[in-house]
């Protein structure tokens, strides 16, 4: 990997191993590099820990995400699903467990799937990308089982909520819909950029995060990133940050986004931006938080730069992995 | 130990080879062979008095070489009590240190409790302030909305405004009622009338139609 090719690598995705000690990231070039955090945590780390211990390239083209069940690590690059057993990716083995692809309408361009997350209840698995429909495939036997079709654009990002067990869908078409994953049929949808207080029509109408806590909801993107509550589907907080984020996450008393800017937002529930903190790549895209293990409690950012950024404690950088 | 000495000495002589041995042992014993300190006082003061038993003294000489040896013994009995006293505070200064050890591990055990308490503490903290943040925002979407009395107030006034309206049109409708009644009355008597004039008339024709018939015939 030479130089320039360092210069313009960018991470897209990442996930933590189900044990929490191993950091699995995505990048542009379809390589996915597997960091040790016991390594890099440890008090003996050195310049070598911060480096993968294991590289491989494993998608024609970008990595855009990234997901961990309990054994294995789905990546999703254009148009198909890969799994990887973390056992033997600890072990340094590249070969892939299974390759999926879901079922295209169209078979002359392949769109590729931006997001993926894991419904519990069912054990099945969500996606959601470039076709503008949502996937839904079952863990255990494979099969695509059904399609929700509602968006006009693509989709960015996928989220579900627990409680009621439904799906969140946001997209480029700048409406987050919202579906009943038992019954597969559309609730509500709202689009965020009708909404006066939050909508930033210089940037667009996209809505590339999502995140829910139960009755809340974080979206953000092309709109200011803004707190909704669910039941009243109204807005109830707007955030006043500067660039559109790409990620964000609820975490105790906190939100964190990532987006434009080298910095980490550290926001309240009120509204209020209460810290910013800087990192290295000038723009972010991913934001990981490891709470499986208490012992390796960090968060992890990716974004512009072949460096991730880890912090131990939340509150300032701690030192940065490299590809 | 002092062999030892006498050894490295006699080595060193043997090097030089001048002095006889004898001269050297001789020598070293005088110096050295009682041992160091309390010891060669202990072993003196043994000599001293197995000769001051044997031999004959004057009596001052006697009593003078008695008096040495009181000193001497009183000198062993001083380091022994002194020697005595350093075990005892050397004992007591172990069981000091061992309570301050034990005093130490109790706090670092009390506050590694405190922290995690403060921990949990700090933990409940947090959610009461999410749940404050929350409560705060609906409370501003909610304030945004008209207060409830002031909308149910206008509800009873349009609810009476209804009612007496509806009271009116039943009213009016009454009085309608009552009019179309009344003209279907005047209308179907003006009918009769005009019915029993119309028979009248028809009766007085025929009467005439049949005299001028009669009339005729």
């Amino acid at each position: 990997m030479g130089p320039v090719e360092l210069l313009h690598m960018s991470v897209f995705s990442q996930s933590f191993s189900p044990c929490g000690r191993f950091l699995a990231a995505g990048n542009n070039y379809g390589e996915i590099a597997v960091f040790s955090l016991s390594a890099a945590l440890s008090p003996d780390a050195s310049q070598a820990s911060q480096k993968p211990i294991l590289n491989f390239t494993a998608h024609d083209g970008p990595v855009f995400s990234l997901l961990s069940t309990d054994t294995h690590l789905l990546s999703a690059g254009n148009g198909e699903i890969s799994a990887w057993s973390w056992a033997e990716l600890i072990k340094k083995s590249t070969k892939a467990a299974w390759t999926r692809k879901p079922s295209y309408e169209t078979s002359l361009e392949i769109p590729e799937i931006n997001a993926m997350i894991i419904n519990p209840k069912d054990n099945s698995l969500i996606v959601g990308g470039g076709d503008n429909n949502i996937h839904i495939m079952d863990m255990e036997t494979g099969i695509f089982k059904s399609v929700l079709k509602g968006h006009t654009d693509y989709i960015h990002c996928l989220c579900f909520k627990e409680r009621e067990e439904e799906i969140l869908s946001g997209g480029e078409d700048g409406a987050v819909r919202i579906w009943d994953s038992r019954t597969n049929r559309p609730v509500h949808c709202i689009e965020v950029f009708k909404y006066e207080e939050c909508a930033r029509p210089q940037f667009g109408k996209w809505i590339s995060c999502l995140a829910t806590d139960s009755d809340w909801m974080l979206c953000g993107g092309g709109p200011s990133l803004s707190l909704w509550h669910l039941r009243s589907m109204s807005p109830t907080s707007v955030f006043p940050l500067p660039g559109c984020q790409r990620e964000a996450v609820f975490y105790q008393d906190l939100i964190m986004s990532v987006g434009e800017g080298p910095h980490v937002s550290h926001c309240l529930h009120g509204g209020t931006v209460k810290a910013q903190i800087p990192c290295t790549p000038s723009s972010l895209n991913t934001l990981a938080l490891n709470l499986k293990n208490t012992e390796h409690r960090v968060m992890t950012v990716g974004g512009s730069s072949h460096q991730i950024d880890v912090f131990t404690n939340f509150s300032y950088r701690a030192f940065s992995l490299s590809f | 130990m002092s062999i030892k000495f006498f050894r490295i000495v006699q080595c060193a002589f043997w090097r030089m080879g001048s002095i006889t041995d004898d001269e050297v042992i001789r020598k070293r014993l005088l110096i050295d062979g009682d041992g160091a300190g309390d010891d060669r006082r202990i072993n003196v003061l043994m000599k001293s008095f197995t000769k001051w038993c044997h031999s004959n003294f004057s009596p001052e000489e006697g009593f003078s070489q008695y008096q040495r040896m009181l000193t001497s013994l009183a000198q062993c009995e001083f380091s022994m009590g002194k020697t005595l006293l350093v075990y005892d505070m050397n004992l007591k200064e172990m069981e000091n240190y061992e309570a301050i050890y034990a005093d130490i591990e109790r706090s670092i055990t009390s506050a590694h409790e405190k922290i995690a308490e403060c921990k949990k503490e700090i933990q409940r903290a947090k959610r009461i302030r999410k749940n404050r943040q929350e409560y705060d925002a609906l409370a501003r979407v909610i304030k945004q909305h008209p207060d409830r009395h002031e909308t149910l107030k206008q509800l009873e006034a349009l609810d009476r405004e209804l009612q007496q309206l509806s009271h009116i049109k039943e009213n009016v409708e009454d009085k309608l009622e009552l009019r179309k009644k009344q003209f279907h009355v005047l209308l179907t008597t003006i009918q009769e009338l005009q019915q029993t004039l119309e028979n009248d008339e028809k009766m007085e024709s025929d009467d005439t139609q049949e005299s001028s018939m009669e009339n005729g015939d």
